[in-house]
């Protein structure tokens, strides 16, 4: 009988945990700068559910981004634990981590970051090459995500003939077109103008509503904020009120 | 991360800075050539001193008396054993000869010179540059030939010329003083122009009939290539004992030595020229690969393993040298089909023929060469670029996104 319970307690443990996409549970980043520690996260807890999409908001230094680049695999955390997709991310390898990237999290960031000899097309297939994902559903799969971010006439176009809120969109197609579990966006709008990013956001809110995606971003414009579920303020590495 | 998406992404890379890899391609191009142009120098260099070698009455091979190098007269001959050289495999050998070769004094009426007074039978001297002189008279006519043939500079030093006599001096196998008159029928000009003034020739018979003896001093034996070398030796060995059977190695050591230095002059030459261009090739691809740290960064947060960012500066190298030593062995080619019938070096004539040159330079362009030269380049290239790779990876992808 006991042993039931257990069995009970435990599913429904399993069962809260794949609702959630990111768990961190005192999660610590200290940095040495010039010998001087820096305290970026000071044991942060934080659960992202499947579907949500939450703001990480904060002035400056307040460790926002360090918990995005955490969750993300980009960095490691000193203490505590990082669970993203339901894979504990402690302990993996470098080579475990580029895999979990590029299986389960979407990157979108600040600077576009597209490659700059690849079309749009291309970029959006180069995740789906980096999986072996076969040529012909490839290209459907990239077209489509393209197309559904309003830029399918623009496939061609290497990013320096793009517009910055056209080279965001490509980021985004690419972000997406694997299906992430998670998708992470660090100041997404940092490069745009006021009319651009509220188009961005407009494509994130879509794809969160109607497709469903988890994301998480981290940002200080009060215009992401606002398209957001929920905001967590972090200052001086504290999660503080949400 | 397919090979394919690897060399496209590599290729697209090289031509963001073309004029960049442009220079650098060029560079590739000019060193392998120079490395190729080089070889076939030496490679000719090498020939050439080892056919003169051979065709200064040396051969491949040679019987002698074990004293005949220390004390070179007629006491130190032997006599050949009739038809000695039936067992002799044709496929082998491409001629012999044997001679009476001794020092002489040839003397005219003004000037008086050593030389040396060789015995031959003409006929067979295809295997020496005697056969393929130019003479202006006439070549002797046989073993029997009673006449003699001496060089353009000796007759000029003699102060004589064609149809007058000179007389040769030398000691005969009694030891005994032999003198005797003999009739210019020809005067030889020889390519390498220091032969002219030391050997005369004359018919192997009367120099015999001169010395009062049946000897002759050497069998010289021409091989149809060095593979036979060994065979032949151990075939002489055999026929002739108590004779000593000598390479052309063996009777012109230092000439032999500076044949072979050619062998490690290539690898050193390329290790100079090519070692330098590494430097070059370095430091392109580490400023390249800086110039993208950021790029490549975002490769990694993507999930792009650090095999593959190595990968990808690697094939990025590889290209750039494969595509430069391509037109670098191009161009080796173009330039040495002009010069493929020989380089005229006359203005130079006595320096060379000091170091046993002829004054027809022919270039020898060997395939084994070229293709030595195409892999260890890029086998260079390759080594050379795991220093750049090595660099782009050991930036962390999140330090390269906030640079």
């Amino acid at each position: 009988m006991a042993e039931t319970t257990t069995d009970t307690a435990e599913k429904a443990e399993q069962a809260e945990k794949a609702e959630q996409v990111v768990q961190c549970r005192g999660v610590s980043r200290v940095y040495q700068d010039d010998a001087v520690p820096v305290h970026a996260l000071r044991g942060v807890d934080f659960e992202l559910a499947a579907g949500e999409w939450v703001s990480l908001a904060g002035p400056s230094g307040s460790g926002k981004s360090t918990l995005l680049h955490v969750i993300g695999g980009l960095d490691r955390p000193n203490d505590g634990s990082v669970t993203v997709g339901g894979v504990d991310l402690t302990g993996l390898n470098e080579a475990q981590l580029a895999d979990l990237r590029l299986r389960k999290i979407g990157f979108v960031f600040q600077a576009y970051n597209l490659i700059p000899v690849l079309s749009a097309l291309e970029n959006v297939e180069f995740i789906m090459q980096l999986q072996g994902v076969a040529g012909s559903e490839r290209r459907q799969r990239a077209l489509t995500a393209l197309e559904s971010l309003g830029i399918g006439e623009l496939a061609d176009r290497r990013p320096g003939e793009m517009s910055g809120g056209q080279q965001q969109r490509v980021a985004i197609a690419r972000a997406i077109v694997t299906n992430p579990v998670l998708l992470l966006a660090d100041e997404p709008s940092a490069n745009l103008d006021t009319a651009t990013t509220e188009d961005l956001l407009r494509v994130l809110q879509t794809l969160n509503r109607e497709r469903g995606i988890t994301i998480l971003t981290a940002t200080h414009d009060p215009m992401v904020m606002g398209y957001t579920d929920r905001q967590v303020n972090l200052r001086d590495g504290h999660v503080l009120a949400e | 991360m397919p090979v394919k998406l690897l060399v496209q992404l590599s290729w697209r890379n090289l031509w963001r800075h073309g004029r960049r890899n442009g220079i650098l391609l060029v560079a590739i191009a000019v060193a392998v050539a120079g490395v190729v142009l080089l070889n076939a120098l030496l490679r000719g260099m090498q020939a050439d001193m080892k056919n003169t070698i051979i065709d200064n009455l040396t051969g491949h091979v040679k019987v002698l008396h074990p004293g005949y190098l220390d004390d070179p007269s007629i006491q130190r001959g032997f006599e050949m054993a009739e038809g000695w050289s039936a067992d002799l495999p044709a496929d082998a050998v491409a001629g012999w000869t044997a001679r009476v070769r001794i020092p002489a004094v040839a003397m005219s009426e003004r000037e008086t010179r050593g030389v040396q007074l060789v015995g031959v039978d003409p006929a067979r001297e295809s295997i020496s540059f005697l056969g393929g002189v130019s003479i202006r008279g006439q070549q002797l006519d046989g073993a029997d030939d009673r006449r003699i043939v001496i060089g353009q500079r000796l007759a000029e030093r003699l102060e004589t010329d064609l149809g007058r006599r000179i007389v040769l001096v030398t000691q005969g196998a009694d030891g005994r003083t032999r003198e005797a008159g003999y009739r210019i029928a020809g005067v030889y000009r020889a390519e390498v122009g220091g032969l002219e003034s030391i050997f005369v020739f004359t018919g192997a018979n009367t120099l015999q009939g001169l010395l009062d003896t049946l000897a002759v001093t050497e069998v010289s034996v021409r091989l149809t290539d060095d593979v036979h070398e060994p065979g032949i030796v151990n075939r002489l060995l055999a026929t002739f004992t108590g004779l000593d059977v000598l390479t052309w190695k063996q009777l012109e050591p230092q000439a032999a030595a500076m044949v072979e230095f050619a062998d490690a002059a290539i690898f050193i030459y390329f290790l100079v020229i090519m070692g330098a261009l590494v430097f070059g090739l370095v430091n392109t691809l580490v400023t390249a690969v800086m110039e993208r740290v950021r790029e490549l960064g975002m490769l990694r947060a993507l999930g792009m393993k650090p095999r593959s960012v190595v990968a990808q500066v690697v094939v990025e190298s590889t290209l750039v040298m494969s595509v430069g030593v391509t037109l670098g062995v191009l161009i080796a080619i173009a330039v040495f089909s002009i010069f493929a019938d020989g380089i005229d070096l006359t203005a130079f004539d006595e320096s060379l023929a000091s170091f046993g040159l002829r004054p027809i330079f022919v270039p020898v362009l060997k395939s084994g060469d070229v293709v030595l030269v195409m892999v260890m380049s890029l086998v260079l290239g390759l080594l050379a670029s795991f220093y750049p790779a090595w660099r782009a990876v050991k930036v962390k992808p999140l330090d390269a996104l906030r640079r």
